[in-house]
């Protein structure tokens, strides 16, 4: 569809996982930043006439 | 009636002159049908075509228009008050539209520009527009047009009519835009005009003759609309469909649109779109109640506009030119020739 | 054909009379080259108004949302996994049915007929295996499985897969095609290819929304273009809301889409909208090894969940 790998993520976490939780929500933070903002689905302004 | 002729060797000169005081737009391929575009300089129209898939209406009445923007910034001193947006209404040319879709123009104008309400946007840009037309020789077997108030070479709501004759067009003026447009080019050999109405009469009855198809719409204006409107043919007429835009969209003359508010961040537009009376959305009431609930009731509200409602309003007709758009493209194949037949006809 | 529609009608006219149902839905003789128009009917008198020919794309279970009558339907294979996919989702029930089975060979796809002739085509007609364009100064003998719509010419369940009546003999399956090869070729492109590639298939839509009203899968009773609180997507023409539209149709469609083509042949700008849902059944098929609308003894593979599913995704 255009959306790059890695900006969509899956995880099982146990809601006894507190520790896993935030090394995952860092993780997919951190790479998310990384590739930038997604301007395909972004909308500045409507391209009509 | 002057007539000019153009030599087709002269035509792409012609045209590269034009560019200097017109914005151009042509009919070009695209995929597999033709659509009208604004050409770049040096572009061509290309003039091997029977019709453009889409209607000329979009060349004044564009299928999504802004209309105002406005800001929600408080920290400005005209927040939240529309204001009006700066468009190009600088003069334009439509070549190649068929006489059907220039008639349909003056149909449209009965909506957009009648004594009691003006659009401004639609009033502008019609008037800008110089349309050039372009007689069908060989009209399609879905066209209808001369039973429809209009015809393969009708000049009704055209500036100047082009007919292809081998090696050049004749140009025949209809009006002073159309003549503008001549001297622009810098197209001035004139025909004598005898000689070249006579041509062009002759290509015209032969079109004509290859018009198979027509309707009868006699009787449509002494119909009593209730009768009609109960009419048990809806049923039936009404079941293929599946209440897709398509019909309308292609129409050359149906002029409905919604309004939608935008924003992004802080600043928006109003803008308004083409929109269908085949949607239910069309009709769906604040309080949720819809009266055109049912795909019978939708379809038959677009037929009772075209060829009713809009016969007895105006009294001009029905608001069809017969281009056929419709009929080729309906993907249920609903044909409005028989859906004309049955109203015409219809005994209660 | 002959024998099928002499077939369709001595059926439609026995259901009427014999009471067994109330409408009887199938094609009737269109207008055009290459169209025939939906339609019903109720009394045995009508029933020679039914044709059979390779121009019954649309895809008849579309007809059958939400109705209260006993009918009796007319359907090919790919209308037959509608009519279970219908039947599953509780949009129509089995015994309200009388499928009238025609076993299919392909519809013949006019979008691609007519690209081929710069002529109008004013006559085609039909001769076993052959279509006969004809137009102005024109006459052209074509062979039908090179014309026909592109499903078609990938279809693998050409007989109807639920049927009480049967219009003629079993055709030959279609077996050992490489039905994916056009997916693969997207799928092995980078989001940017893709991203230009779906912009570019778009470019020319109108959003007149036959694609999705063609579609027996779609009958939401408010889609999500249209709802307002919250408005999901915009409703110009700008190319975003554009793709947002098309996109999102497709995900609705996944493991439910049989491919039958309606939406595609639909599109009045010949847009390739199956592009999108090919990609989706290509996904179920192999992650779930499932086709869609084959059994009514099964619940889709997005409606269930098994402790085996593919999870590779998962991190």
């Amino acid at each position: 569809m255009g959306i790059e790998p890695g900006r969509l993520h899956f995880s099982w976490i146990s809601s006894a996982e507190a520790n896993k939780f935030v090394d995952v929500v860092n993780e997919i933070t951190a790479a998310v930043k990384a590739l930038g903002p997604n301007e395909n689905f972004l909308k500045t302004e409507a391209r009509v006439a | 009636m002057k007539v000019i002729i153009i030599n087709k060797e002269a035509w792409a000169g012609g045209l590269e002159r034009l560019y200097d005081s017109f914005r151009l737009f042509g009919p070009v391929k695209q995929d597999e049908f033709h659509i009208f575009k604004e050409l770049s300089k040096g572009e061509l129209p290309d003039m091997n075509l029977l019709n453009t898939r889409l209607s000329a209406k979009s060349m004044v009445y564009p299928q999504s228009e802004k209309m105002f923007e406005f800001t929600l910034d408080e920290n400005r001193d005209d927040h939240h008050m529309l204001k009006e947006i700066h468009k190009d209404y600088s003069p334009r040319a439509v070549i190649g539209i068929r006489p059907c879709d220039a008639k349909a123009f003056l149909l449209v104008k009965a909506n957009f520009d009648s004594p009691e309400y003006k659009d401004p946007y639609w009033i502008k840009s019609y008037e800008s527009t110089t349309l050039v037309g372009y007689a069908c020789n060989n009209p399609s077997s879905t066209c209808f047009c001369t039973t429809a108030g209009c015809g393969p070479f009708h000049e009704q709501g055209l500036d100047l009519l082009l007919v292809d004759a081998w090696d050049h067009y004749f140009a025949k003026v209809i009006t002073e835009k159309g003549e503008n447009f001549l001297a622009a080019a810098g197209w001035s050999s004139e025909a004598d005009s005898d000689t070249a109405c006579d041509e062009i009469e002759t290509m015209r009855q032969a079109a004509e003759a290859k018009i198979t198809t027509r309707i009868s719409t006699d009787k449509l204006k002494d119909k009593n609309t209730t009768e009609l409107f109960e009419a048990p043919f809806w049923e039936d007429v009404a079941f293929a469909c599946i209440n897709c835009g398509t019909c309308t969209y292609l129409c050359p003359t149906c002029w409905c649109f919604d309004i939608q508010d935008e924003t992004f961040g802080l600043s928006g537009i109003r803008m308004r779109n083409w929109d269908s009376c085949m949607y239910p959305l069309f009709t769906l009431h604040g309080s949720g109640h819809n009266p055109r609930d049912t795909k019978r009731q939708r379809i038959r509200q677009r037929f009772m506009h075209k060829l009713k409602y809009y016969v007895d309003k105006y009294e001009d007709g029905i608001q069809c030119v017969g281009c056929g758009r419709c009929i080729s493209h309906c993907p249920v194949n609903i044909d409005i020739r028989k859906v004309c037949t049955l109203m015409n006809g219809f005994e209660p | 054909m002959l024998a099928y529609i002499d077939k369709i009608k001595e059926i439609s006219n026995r259901l009427l009379k014999e009471g067994k149902v109330d409408m009887v839905i199938g094609f009737r003789k269109g207008t055009v080259p290459m169209m025939n128009e939906p339609c019903f009917v109720k009394t045995p008198e009508d029933v020679d108004n039914f044709v059979w020919d390779s121009n019954c794309g649309i895809n008849l279970a579309n007809y059958l949302t939400n109705r209260k009558e006993k009918i009796g339907i007319v359907a090919k294979g790919c209308d037959s996994r509608n009519i279970v996919t219908h039947v599953i989702e509780n949009k129509i029930k089995r015994d309200q049915l009388v499928i009238i089975g025609v076993p299919c060979k392909g519809m013949i796809d006019r979008h691609k007929i007519e690209a081929m002739f710069e002529t109008e085509i004013q006559d085609v007609i039909e001769a076993d295996d052959k279509i006969i364009v004809k137009g102005q100064g024109l006459e052209k003998t074509l062979n039908k499985k090179d014309v026909l719509q592109d499903n078609c010419a990938l279809c693998i369940h050409r007989n109807p897969v639920i049927h009480d009546e049967l219009v003629g003999d079993p055709v030959e399956e279609q077996k050992d095609l490489d039905r994916y090869e056009d997916v693969r070729k997207i799928e092995f492109m980078s989001p940017e290819e893709k991203w230009r590639y779906f912009d570019d298939l778009l470019s020319t839509c109108i959003r007149c929304y036959a694609c999705r009203n063609a579609c027996p899968l779609c009958y939401c009773p408010t889609c999500f273009v249209d709802e307002s609180r919250p408005q999901w997507v915009g409703k110009s023409q700008d190319p975003i809301d554009t793709r947002t539209f098309h996109f999102l149709r497709a995900y609705h469609c996944a493991g439910r889409c049989t491919d039958c083509g309606a939406c595609e042949r639909a599109c009045p700008m010949g847009i390739k909208v199956r592009t999108f849902t090919r990609k989706l059944e290509k996904d179920c098929l192999e992650l779930f090894d499932w086709e869609a609308g084959l059994t009514l003894e099964e619940r889709p593979p997005l409606d269930t969940y098994r402790p085996d599913d593919p999870d590779d995704f998962i991190k």
